[in-house]
């Protein structure tokens, strides 16, 4: 732990002073401090976001006066009116204060629409983007436990990490292929569950590309936040932004097929065929097999950061490791465990070509 | 065989009738329910001290948060409101006992079966691990294939029959059985939550038992209701849940305003503020609490009318919750507050229910409980309002009516010593998680990594479960200690306004020899102080000498407690495979034969 957590609460203390203000005119910039708390719910980033966090600020403001006008009167009558053991009278015995109780009825309502209207705005607008034409579609598919993401517009298919062109208004079709997740980037604003038949939407404007980095976006993490079995913890993903000609790289590279260069590459390509029942790659005889597949699109993994749903740092002997028995890295893994089924030559073949086979990249 | 049953001894407690000993016996399998909540929640707490633990896998730790949820609402503050029902009703309605003695015993044997049904998960290492909510289609049979959440469907589905046995029960009692002159609105205030909790319960056990039937059936005869791939709706579990599951918080909470409804007038020797506007705001907050159970489902994408309006419905529950708070503080302006165990208790339950409403109040904006669902927060939200609300109160109802129980009073410094304990430790677990909720900490994860800036704020609630754990212990060593040497109790030790306290303590099986007459609200106060000065001497009108054989009492009886165990063993079928159907048949003539003892034994 680099900083005390104490700045992580001066922190969510300074988000709650952030958010009364207006987010419009541009969005915050992604502080270094704030990769202390990636998944901190007090910076949007997005429109939504921000019309999130402006209900947020007033709503805070209401409840805090509502608790000081409880808090201090309790205070003072637990003080002033303690027994002091001498008395000889009773208290005066009222028994109530029609003109009190209506006070105390009316106030809060007129408190609560100060709530309550904000709040349907944002309700309603963001139904109102249904259909708009200049929507970006991505379809967002959670899975036990590891996300899949689908660009009908481009093609694409990928896995755990979700790439987004930057200043685009987003559509997200969100569902499950198996039992209820929740697609959460807290700077992106709230979440929405993914369940099983029905398609929720989420839009959002993503921010200009506010830190470039070696990876060429920023970028943001996710989580389910359904309980969805026992890896849900383990169920994350990484949300980038890249500037448009840079998404359309990515989108290019994101169905290259691999180029197996090595001897070891080209043993670890006929061992894969072992795993196109489950995977796919696409330009290989694994993309020819038809149907609904259990596993991840493999196609460019070998650029992804992670592996297992944010789970492990993408590296030879991770993708060794998982390979032999994926449910030590992550319990109940649907994956077979191929310790005893493949030989750890193959094991080491077959990693080196989902890993480095899928890394190389169109210029 | 209902006659000549021993009066004393282990025979006497399994026969019983007796509305004050069924009471007693559901307030002690309260307790040990609680302590097995405990033990869950202190597991949970000890897994996520640390980043990356693995104090226990994944799989368990489901199991952990599921039954630590399930236990302590269904099997502890349920049963321990329960208890306080059973006692107090009949005495603060100045009756012999309630309508029907043993179905109350009934009542209490099938909700005790029902809970060691639910935890048997634990003894054949099949623990319910889908959440206390138990979502489907995680807990459809393709992925949750052992019995585990079995014993979740059918422990509920038992336990929820013991609550509507007993509501229907209280109901009648309540509205049938007052004393002379206690018209509605002359019922102690404790006595209105009982009856708006036993309306709530009427009204919405149905639901989830329906619901129930419906998951049984998908589990174990392969019908398809919340199993997408056969047609059926996972969202429709959700809805049917939490019809049944809103109401259900307002079972929790309603009792506790009403114990705290009754502890805070005693203690400030004032008559509670507003007493009319108690009794509509308790059933405005029990009508209203049927129209808000989609806010648990924001995030399920409802539509933005269905958003809209289930969200201001919500918030207007806030006026008559706020309405009541403003009453209780009314209640102690101006008073003699005396600062007792039960009065700090009962005080506190104003201040964290406070909080936990405030945040309430939050996640009623859509918007916000897009952020908050799911999240720390959330969990810091309904322990404020469930345990430092409903469980502080029953702890202060514990207090102000033990002397009442068992003749004697816990002992006070103790009392305060696991008052502060208990206040320290639970803050101390519970407002960090509002911090880690703001930090998008999910819940009911059993792990989580070391670079999220979770770890202080996870180490604070760890710290503040072991201090409660201390709390829990003073307070057991209290109740045994007082128990047998407790300072031995007077008829109205506390100086309070209702009839309970013109009786002995313990009062007599038969309750009043003498039927008891009220004219006003808070009668027998106004007895004792008739203008204003308290009489010189003890009142006591509504008891006198009399030869106990000659009061009338309901025979004890087996029967009840014959029937649930055989209303458990068809229950437990499910876990017996290829003889299910012999097992459920034995249950079923265990049933029946207990039904026709029952009907035709001398009551």
């Amino acid at each position: 732990m680099k900083k005390p957590a104490i700045f992580s609460f001066l922190l969510s203390l300074s988000g709650l002073a952030l958010a009364s203000k207006s987010f419009d005119e541009k969005p915050y910039t992604l502080s270094a401090s704030l990769s202390d708390a990636p998944m901190y719910t007090l910076v949007g980033i997005t429109d939504w976001g921000a019309d999130i966090l402006r209900v947020y600020g007033i709503t805070t403001v209401v409840i805090v006066f509502v608790f000081l006008t409880v808090a201090l009167p309790t205070l003072y009558a637990l003080w002033r009116f303690r027994a002091k053991g001498d008395e000889t009278e009773l208290p005066k015995q009222f028994t109530g204060n029609h003109v009190l109780e209506l006070i105390w009825t009316i106030l809060p309502v007129m408190l609560l629409f100060i709530i309550a209207i904000p709040t349907w705005e944002v309700i309603f607008k963001q139904s109102n983007r249904a259909g708009d034409p200049k929507n970006f579609h991505v379809n967002v598919i959670g899975h036990q436990w590891w996300w899949e993401f689908q660009y009908p517009d481009y093609g694409v298919t990928t896995a755990n990490e979700l790439h987004l062109p930057e200043n685009t208004p987003i559509d997200f079709t969100i569902t499950s292929a198996d039992v209820i997740h929740s697609f959460y980037v807290p700077r992106f604003g709230g979440k929405i569950d993914a369940i099983p038949g029905v398609f929720n939407h989420i839009y959002v404007t993503t921010p200009k590309v506010m830190v470039p980095n070696k990876l060429g976006g920023d970028f943001y993490q996710g989580h389910c936040l359904e309980l969805c079995g026992q890896s849900h913890a383990l169920m994350r993903f990484e949300a980038f932004v890249h500037t448009k000609q840079e998404f359309d790289v990515w989108a290019k590279n994101a169905m290259n097929p691999p180029q197996v260069l090595s001897a070891q590459e080209k043993r670890g390509e006929a061992v894969f065929a072992q795993c196109q029942a489950c995977h796919t790659i696409a330009g290989t005889d694994s993309a020819k097999i038809p149907g609904k597949k259990l596993g991840p699109d493999l196609t460019n993994f070998g650029n992804r950061r992670y592996l297992g749903a944010t789970t492990r740092e993408n590296t030879l002997e991770n993708i060794r490791l998982w390979i032999k028995n994926s449910s030590q890295i992550k319990p109940g893994s649907r994956m077979t465990s191929f310790e005893g089924i493949l030989s750890d030559q193959q094991i080491d073949d077959v990693a080196s070509y989902v890993r480095i086979s899928t890394a190389k990249k169109l210029k | 065989m209902a006659k000549n049953l021993p009066k004393t001894g282990l025979i006497s407690w399994l026969t019983t009738v007796d509305h004050k000993r069924i009471g007693i016996m559901y307030a002690m399998s309260a307790m040990f329910f609680l302590l097995c909540g405990g033990i869950e929640a202190l597991l949970i707490r000890t897994q996520l001290m640390l980043p990356n633990n693995d104090l226990v896998t994944a799989n368990f730790y489901n199991g952990l948060v599921t039954m630590h949820g399930t236990t302590m609402i269904f099997l502890f503050v349920m049963p321990m409101s329960s208890a306080f029902f059973n006692f107090l009703t009949p005495l603060q309605i100045g009756a012999p006992d309630v309508a029907y003695p043993r179905l109350n015993a009934l009542s209490f044997w099938v909700f005790l079966f029902g809970g060691i049904l639910l935890n048997f998960g634990f003894v054949v290492g099949q623990v319910p691990n889908a959440g206390w909510f138990n979502y489907a289609n995680l807990s459809g049979k393709i992925f949750s294939t052992d019995h585990s959440v079995d014993f979740w469907v059918l422990g509920v589905q038992v336990v929820g029959l013991a609550s509507l046995i007993a509501s229907i029960n209280f109901f009648v009692t309540i509205l049938n059985m007052r004393c002379k002159g206690m018209t509605l609105l002359k019922m102690p205030i404790f006595i209105w939550a009982t009856l708006v909790t036993q309306v709530l319960l009427i009204l919405a056990l149905p639901v989830i038992t329906i619901a129930l039937v419906m998951m049984s059936l998908d589990r174990s005869f392969g019908t398809g209701f919340f199993e997408p791939t056969l047609g059926g709706s996972v969202v429709m579990w959700q809805h049917l849940f939490w019809i049944f599951g809103h109401p259900e918080v307002y079972i929790l909470i309603v009792p506790a305003m009403g114990i705290v409804s009754e502890i805070l007038p005693t203690f400030s020797r004032k008559p509670l503020f507003g007493y009319s506007v108690m009794v509509y705001s308790i059933s405005a907050i029990g009508f209203l609490g049927f129209a808000v159970w989609a806010h648990h489902m924001f995030t399920t994408g409802m539509g933005p009318w269905a958003t809209a309006l289930f969200s201001a419905a919500t918030m207007l529950i806030a006026v008559p919750t706020g309405v009541k708070i403003f009453n209780w503080i009314s209640t102690l302006w101006g008073g003699q507050i005396r600062f007792t165990t039960a009065n700090l208790f009962a005080i506190s339950f104003i201040c964290m229910f406070t909080l936990g409403g405030l945040s309430g109040i939050m996640h009623a904006s859509p918007p916000i409980d897009y952020h908050h669902q799911d999240t720390y927060f959330v969990v810091a939200h309904f322990h404020y309002v469930l345990y430092g609300g409903a469980v502080m109160a029953l702890f202060g109802g514990m207090f102000y009516w033990f002397p009442k129980f068992f003749g004697r009073h816990l002992s006070e410094p103790l009392g305060k010593v696991q008052f502060w304990l208990y206040m320290i430790g639970f803050n101390l677990t519970f407002f960090p998680m509002h911090f880690l909720g703001l930090q998008g900490m999910p819940r009911r994860n059993f792990t989580y990594a070391a670079d999220q800036g979770w770890n202080l704020w996870n180490l604070m609630c760890t710290m503040g479960a072991y201090i409660t754990a201390l709390g829990a212990i003073v307070f057991a060593v209290n109740v045994v200690w007082s128990l047998l040497k407790g300072k031995r109790a007077k008829n109205d030790p506390w100086d309070a306004r209702t009839l309970e306290w013109t009786l002995a303590s313990p009062p007599p099986e038969y309750n009043f020899s003498v039927n008891p007459v009220v004219t006003q609200l808070d009668d027998f106060w106004h007895k004792k102080y008739p203008n204003g000065k308290r009489l010189a001497e003890d009142l006591i009108p509504y008891q006198k000498e009399v030869d106990p054989s000659t009061m009338h009492v309901p025979n004890q009886s087996f029967w009840p407690m014959f029937l649930a165990l055989g209303i458990v063993t068809i229950a437990s079928s499910f876990f017996f495979g290829g003889h299910g159907l012999a097992v459920a048949l034995a249950g079923a003539t265990v049933l029946l034969v207990s039904a026709y003892g029952w009907a035709y034994e001398e009551p």
